[in-house]
């Protein structure tokens, strides 16, 4: 009897993540994006691999999962990362009197923390604000979201994952209630056709609750858009956050040769071509300069919104909603079998929310096969061209 | 909703009228394997600061759900969008669309040449890709010693208690956009030829390593019919890359370096 077979919807992150890990399992796994690979929320990226520090006081369930991951992703793509750390600085009283919070944060959380001379923070970061008043390194990082996805996803197609891009979903297929695959149109074709599932991942991230619909399910995903600037030249090594809670325009995170400042947090209806407003990026530019005056001086090189998958609290305000993930047996939940729905968290967490979710898989499919994706080194991600 | 993101959508609401906005044409590439291309032109109205991927994705969002085309990072990184907006490549994810406003505010978007087409503007850019992984480039480097004309110290030799601290690493310049293989002409000529990108990515690597038998390797993979002897200098690909990786300068390298290890100086 051939291994059960597993239809994934959505190649993010998350989507690209749990193909490796069940494909690592011996389950038989295909994957429908309706674009590009990367082309949804995680395309349009802070690019910042979580060391959980920006979560440590307010959110420490998701400050956890962030170390956690942040530590297996070092090993297991450890090509596809800018490691060089972060600086969260504080530039007035308020943010120096939270520093002794912000550290008893990353002890609680376990992130590796080290608070740096202000003199020698200058020096290793030559355009940070002069006025700083404290600095403190953690184990920030830098993803290239592309690559990021195009690893995990090059290595399920060779543990023989079927990886279908610009193939959208049209509608669910039913047997009784219950999803038993998909019918999907294959832009390069032209052709529509039903591909059928033992089991349904929906890995949509922001679009999620509109995939639910299709099976009359309920999903508490609250698309939460964010605005981020990239600014034409490096300035910073190290990732330099403020240190305080986090807020808008708090951030700076050097990838390649560009700067990019985020970010924003406003909620939104419908997720695609969200757009942007200026003076969300007037604000991004002031707050970024705060940290670091130089970025005055750069050319804007791209501005991109995109909507955070997050899970929704009734009477919380988007920015508080927490960064952890969730996932959702349909079954259980609403009595429609077949379908799983994975959401909330963030790329430096897709390994951990991947690895939940194949659980959950292999629950329902009474599959008995350990995660393996903690161990297993990703290869180049040009070979998902090969 | 909440009282404070009430009044921040007010803000936005009232923002939104007051700003600029662009009414544009997009001419666009349409093809699908079997079918005649053609153009199909597009009526779409962008904010002031928008892209011209933006404005693609305009199209897609309001026009035409069935339009292919390639797109993550939005800002230069992942190098998927490149596309020829007005016949000259670029990546539409930080080309303004003010830039192109002179006269008719019409744009023609087209696909890279030299690929094979998938559909609209979307290539098979395996050929790329396989190129750059046969020249094996890993795609971090160590940082330069210096940030924009200012040095920077190590964070190395600070108290190792905590932090484990590595020398400063970032990613190449190279994004494998395939935009210097589109405007190459002696790539249009041949398609067996290794081209700018992969040629680049083999200096890049040769400066990465002092292993003999891997230097010997990439000199090997550059001294071929089809590696730097093709490369007929127009420079296309200098001029056009969007990272300023200066493919032509790094054919120019790779042939001394053949040279020089073929008559045993320069080393």
């Amino acid at each position: 009897m051939s291994a059960p077979h597993v239809l994934i919807i959505g190649a993010g992150s998350t989507g690209s993540a749990t193909a490796h890990d069940l494909a690592l399992r011996g389950l038989r796994v295909t994957v429908v994006e309706r674009g590009e690979i990367a082309s949804g929320t995680t395309g349009r990226n802070h690019c910042l691999l979580h060391s959980g520090g920006r979560y440590c006081v307010n959110d420490q369930e998701g400050a956890i999962e962030c170390i956690e991951e942040n530590l297996i992703l070092r090993r297991i793509m450890p090509h596809a990362l800018e490691m060089n750390d972060g600086l969260f600085v504080a530039l007035d009283d308020e943010d120096y009197a939270f520093k002794e919070k912000f550290l008893a944060g990353c002890a609680a959380c376990h992130i590796p923390a080290r608070e740096i001379p202000v003199q020698q923070a200058l020096q290793i970061e030559p355009f940070l604000n002069p006025q700083i008043k404290a600095a403190v390194q953690v184990p920030d990082g830098v993803f290239e979201p592309w690559r990021f996805c195009t690893s995990f996803l090059a290595t399920a197609k060779k543990n023989g994952a079927t990886i279908r891009n610009f193939t959208q979903v049209n509608d669910l297929v039913f047997q009784g209630r219950a999803v038993a695959g998909a019918q999907v149109f294959d832009h390069r074709t032209g052709k529509t056709e039903i591909i059928g599932a033992d089991l349904v991942v929906n890995a949509t991230g922001a679009w999620a609750g509109m995939l639910a619909a299709m099976a009359k399910v309920d999903v508490p995903v609250a698309p939460t858009a964010g605005v981020m600037v990239a600014i034409g030249k490096r300035f910073n090594n190290m990732v330099v956050n403020r240190m305080h809670l986090p807020h808008d325009g708090d951030i700076v995170v050097p990838i390649r040769n560009t700067s990019i400042i985020g970010t924003t947090s406003w909620r939104v209806t419908k997720p695609d071509a969200i757009e942007i407003p200026q003076d969300q990026i007037d604000k991004m530019m002031q707050a970024g300069q705060l940290l670091m005056p130089i970025l005055k001086a750069g050319v804007q090189r791209g501005v991109m919104a995109v909507a955070r998958p997050l899970i929704a609290s009734a009477n919380v305000d988007a920015r508080d909603f927490s960064r952890t993930f969730e996932a959702f047996n349909h079954r259980k939940q609403s009595g429609v079998a077949g379908l799983i729905t994975i959401s909330g968290g963030k790329t430096t967490t897709a390994r951990g929310m991947a690895e939940k979710v194949s659980d959950v898989v292999c629950a329902e499919l009474g599959v008995s096969a350990e995660c393996k994706t903690k161990t297993t080194p990703l290869i180049s991600y040009r070979d998902f061209y090969v | 909703m909440q009282g404070g993101t009430r009044k921040k959508f007010v803000q936005l609401a009232r923002c939104a009228n007051t700003l600029m906005a662009f009414d544009i044409t997009l001419r666009m590439f349409r093809y699908r394997p079997g079918q005649a291309a053609h153009f199909e032109t597009y009526a779409v109205t962008v904010p002031d600061a928008a892209n011209v991927l933006d404005a693609i994705e305009q199209v897609w969002d309001k026009h035409d759900r069935d339009l292919m085309f390639r797109h993550a990072c939005h800002h230069a990184s992942c190098g998927t969008c490149a596309v020829r907006v007005n016949g000259r490549e670029v990546l539409p994810c930080i080309a303004p669309v003010k830039n192109y406003l002179d006269g008719a505010k019409a744009l023609t978007i087209e696909p890279l040449r030299n690929f094979s087409m998938v559909g609209d503007l979307l290539v098979d850019v395996a050929p790329l890709l396989q190129r750059q992984e046969t020249a094996g480039l890993v795609i971090t480097r160590p940082v330069e010693n210096h940030l924009d004309g200012k040095p920077i110290a190590s964070a190395q030799g600070l108290d190792p208690e905590s932090v484990e601290t590595v020398p400063f690493n970032r990613f190449e310049d190279c994004i494998e956009c395939g935009i210097c293989l589109s405007a190459c002409p002696t790539m249009a000529a041949s398609t067996k030829f290794f081209g700018p990108a992969g040629l680049a990515a083999l200096k890049s690597q040769l400066d990465k390593t002092t292993d003999p038998t891997e230097r010997a390797r990439l000199l090997d993979l550059a001294d071929d019919e089809q590696g730097v002897w093709r490369c007929h200098s127009a420079w296309e690909c200098t001029e056009t890359c969007p990272q300023n990786v200066r493919p032509a300068e790094a054919i120019m390298a790779l042939r001394q370096a053949i040279l020089a290890r073929k008559f045993g100086f320069g080393k």
